[in-house]
């Protein structure tokens, strides 16, 4: 479809565009003390993003603007995902005491720059497109990360991040340069009908081009062997931000991950297709499914030493890119509606639990599990959420975790006994993040002092965004059928079932 | 020089150089460098195909996108490190660990 | 004549960015990786890359490598490098680089690139722009945005506040 005609299919993406625009706009109306106000026009225009998605949403069209952008349910599906968690992120930033004597115009403005960079990704469809995308979002999260200028971890966040940043999107580039060696082509379909026509002696070629275009992604979503930089960013960053990117750029990275090896590498079951298994001779879904145990694992292994909550949850958060990470081998479409349940759920107790962090950050001072002692008896609301977000991040009933973890595990026990293992280390390692998880909830009710006086946060907007997280995680662990029919029903379209 | 395996073999030693330098180097800037070579072998790659792909002219739109991104990356990054100097006074990346415990 | 151009090219290239990644000097490894710039510079043009041979030199050399120059000098670490890299990890780092020029190198050899008759050099510069005002038009804005966002972090991050 011609650029011009693509156009009226674009709103949603105009609209965010033009949200970054104006919000730079603003920004030099406002005064210094008043920059905080710059969020108002990015949640609207956020608002107004979300609407018209809605507006639009159902469609299915390949090959907007000469074959660069997909329009599909699927999309719609993580679009939604990463709109809604900017909004939240934006709403638990005016309470950061921790942005306090910086600007915080340039903030909204990068972070709605951001989020129209992830809403590129997961529509791209031509590797070009995808790869302005995913530079998009690395240079927004590295200078949210290091926004903090005066504090020395941001700092150090914002230099490790953008190092090995810059490397591995160098290292995908040379696979993208391989594959473009091999098909000629820079859209995905077309790459699919030039892979499909390659002899043999093409295997060592795409193979290598695979790993490196995977070093690439896999560092988006941070799965072993490229999660080094997550405790380090994570921990560095304004606690806004890394619950920001524990939760959005994952969203984006696995729709990626999913569109790209879906479109171009098979036939609807990408890697159970015969062209993936006969054409590279070697076993990828194995070779995936050893990542995901071994991402799993090493995240678990290593939250459980952590002495500060805020990087126990930025090592759990690899390991939850690992158990999601599960769906990837099976490709079935059990997995991936599994895979995209379990970000829906994901986001919200992820944000939560963070959010809870940042708060307990500003009022007592301190990220360290000591600092969470009593806090369950002094304000009541917290520890019960923070507690039902630790369930939920573990998995248990009858949260909304349990719901996630029930759709991806049935997936992968679905496909075969070969995969009966990968389940199995799934549930060994539930069964050890619980030891961490209620390491929290332990120091919130059973150390320190018991307080007789109970208080609420003072501000409503704490009280109420609490609220908006925790329902939900706790209401979809009954009532999940809306979401699972959804999830299935953005697949329909995207696998032409 | 009429070779396509000629450039495409220039351009793999300028990606394992450059690899090398990643590897090796602790130094902010000289891991940039070392970055830069990479992007520098990916761009060789795709001119060398455009050409020997009869002017596949993408190869070309590609290596363009490639150089103003990564001037882009490149000027991002010195920020940061500059930055990162005013407070610490020096950018050896494993030197600059107040965070590993 | 020109073969004997192609390989010296191709030397210049390979030597000065070994040079790059070996050099004890930041400041020699930033002037090795001009000679490396104009290297790849060359083989753009024997691969009839006009116009991009001269955003290379014109972005690369006068603009990326200008700004890394800044920053060492900025950063005032001239002379005094002593990057303390163990030689653990530099056999560790020339194992990996050799086994992956090997790999690499085989693979340029051996695999069946897509290949087309050869046709004769002409002006890319208005493809180009065809290119990128036809079919890569939404890349092409979108990376404008990128831009402006860079801009608008790099500003930040570097601007002396008013109040500390």
């Amino acid at each position: 479809m011609s650029n011009l005609e693509s156009l009226k299919f674009f709103w949603p993406e105009l609209i965010l565009s033009a949200t970054a625009l104006i919000a730079i706009l603003s920004d030099l109306i406002y005064e210094r003390k008043d920059s905080h106000k710059v969020s108002f026009w990015a949640i609207g225009g956020l608002l107004l993003t979300f609407i018209t998605i809605r507006l639009f949403g159902g469609s299915s069209i390949n090959g907007l603007f000469m074959g660069t952008m997909a329009l599909d349910p699927f999309s719609e599906f993580f679009k939604i995902l990463i709109v809604l968690s900017t909004i939240i992120v934006m709403l638990m930033s005016f309470n950061s005491s921790e942005l306090d004597g910086y600007r915080k115009g340039e903030y909204y403005t990068i972070m709605s720059i951001m989020a129209f960079g992830l809403v590129m990704m997961t529509s791209a469809i031509d590797v070009l497109m995808f790869y302005v995308a995913i530079e998009i979002v690395s240079i927004m999260s590295f200078f949210l990360a290091g926004y903090l200028k005066r504090n020395p971890n941001s700092n150090e966040a914002s230099l490790k991040y953008v190092i090995y940043g810059a490397f591995s999107s160098g290292v995908m580039l040379y696979g993208l340069s391989i594959l473009f060696g091999l098909t000629g082509e820079t859209n995905f379909f077309a790459i699919k009908n030039a892979i499909s026509q390659l002899g043999p002696d093409s295997n060592l070629a795409l193979i290598l081009s695979i790993v490196f275009i995977l070093v690439g992604l896999g560092y988006k979503i941070s799965a072993v062997p490229f999660h080094f930089w997550t405790p380090d960013v994570y921990e560095g960053s304004p606690t806004s931000i890394t619950a920001y990117l524990s939760v959005a750029p994952k969203a984006a990275g696995f729709a990626l991950i999913i569109r790209f090896f879906n479109i171009a590498f098979g036939s609807n079951s990408a890697m159970g297709s015969d062209e993936w298994s006969s054409l590279n001779s070697l076993p990828w879904p194995f070779l995936i499914a050893l990542l995901s145990a071994a991402t799993m694992t090493i995240g678990n292994l290593v939250a459980i030493q952590q002495q500060s909550v805020k990087r126990m949850l930025a090592y759990s958060s690899i390991a939850h890119a690992g158990y999601m990470m599960m769906a990837i081998p099976v490709m079935s479409q059990s997995g991936i509606y599994g895979l995209m349940i379990y970000l829906f759920m994901y986001m919200l107790m992820n944000l939560g639990a963070f959010f809870v962090v940042m708060y307990v950050q500003d009022k007592f001072d301190g990220e360290n599990f000591d600092a969470f002692n009593g806090l369950g008896w002094k304000m009541p609301l917290l520890g019960i959420s923070m507690t039902l977000f630790m369930v939920a991040l573990t998995g248990l009933p009858p949260t909304s975790g349990f719901v996630g973890k029930f759709y991806i595990f049935a997936a992968v026990i679905e496909a075969g006994n070969q995969y009966y293992w990968l389940a199995f280390v799934g549930v060994i390692n539930s069964v050890v993040s619980l030891y961490y998880y209620i390491k929290v909830v332990r120091h919130m009710y059973f150390e320190g002092e018991r307080s007789d006086i109970v208080s609420l946060p003072e501000s409503k907007l704490t009280t109420s965004l609490v609220l908006v997280l925790a329902l939900p995680t706790f209401f979809l662990g009954w009532y999940f059928s809306p979401l699972v029919e959804w999830a299935n029903n953005s697949l329909n379209f995207f696998l032409g079932i | 020089m009429d070779n396509l395996s000629n450039y495409v073999l220039i351009s793999a030693i300028l990606f394992s150089l450059g690899l090398f330098g990643v590897i090796t180097r602790r130094n902010g800037v000289a891991v940039l460098m070392g970055v830069e070579l990479i992007l520098n072998s990916a761009n060789v790659n795709f001119l060398a195909f455009a050409r020997f792909g009869g002017m596949n002219m993408s190869g070309h739109v590609y290596a363009l996108f490639v150089i103003v991104l990564a001037a882009a990356e490149a000027a991002v990054a010195l920020a940061i490190i500059i930055n990162i100097f005013n407070n610490f006074r020096t950018i050896n990346v494993d030197d600059v660990s107040e965070l590993k415990q | 004549m020109a073969d004997i151009v192609f390989w010296f090219v191709a030397f210049i290239t390979v030597f000065s960015a070994g040079m790059v990644v070996t050099s004890k000097s930041l400041l020699y490894s930033a002037y090795s990786l001009l000679f490396t710039f104009l290297g790849v510079t060359g083989l753009y043009i024997f691969l009839w890359a006009d116009f991009l041979a001269v955003v290379q030199v014109v972005v690369y050399i006068g603009g990326i490598l200008v700004l890394i120059i800044f920053g060492i000098m900025l950063t005032n670490k001239i002379t005094s490098v002593n990057i303390s890299h163990s030689s653990m990890q530099k056999g560790v780092g020339a194992v990996v680089a050799i086994g992956f020029i090997a790999s690499l190198g085989y693979m340029a050899i051996s695999s069946p690139w897509l290949q087309a008759a050869n046709t004769e050099p002409a002006e890319t510069t208005a493809s180009i722009g065809r290119l990128l005002l036809m079919d890569y038009l939404l890349p092409f804005e979108v990376a404008s945005l990128l831009l402006l966002g860079a801009l608008i972090g790099a500003t930040t991050l570097s601007r002396k506040d008013e109040d500390g």
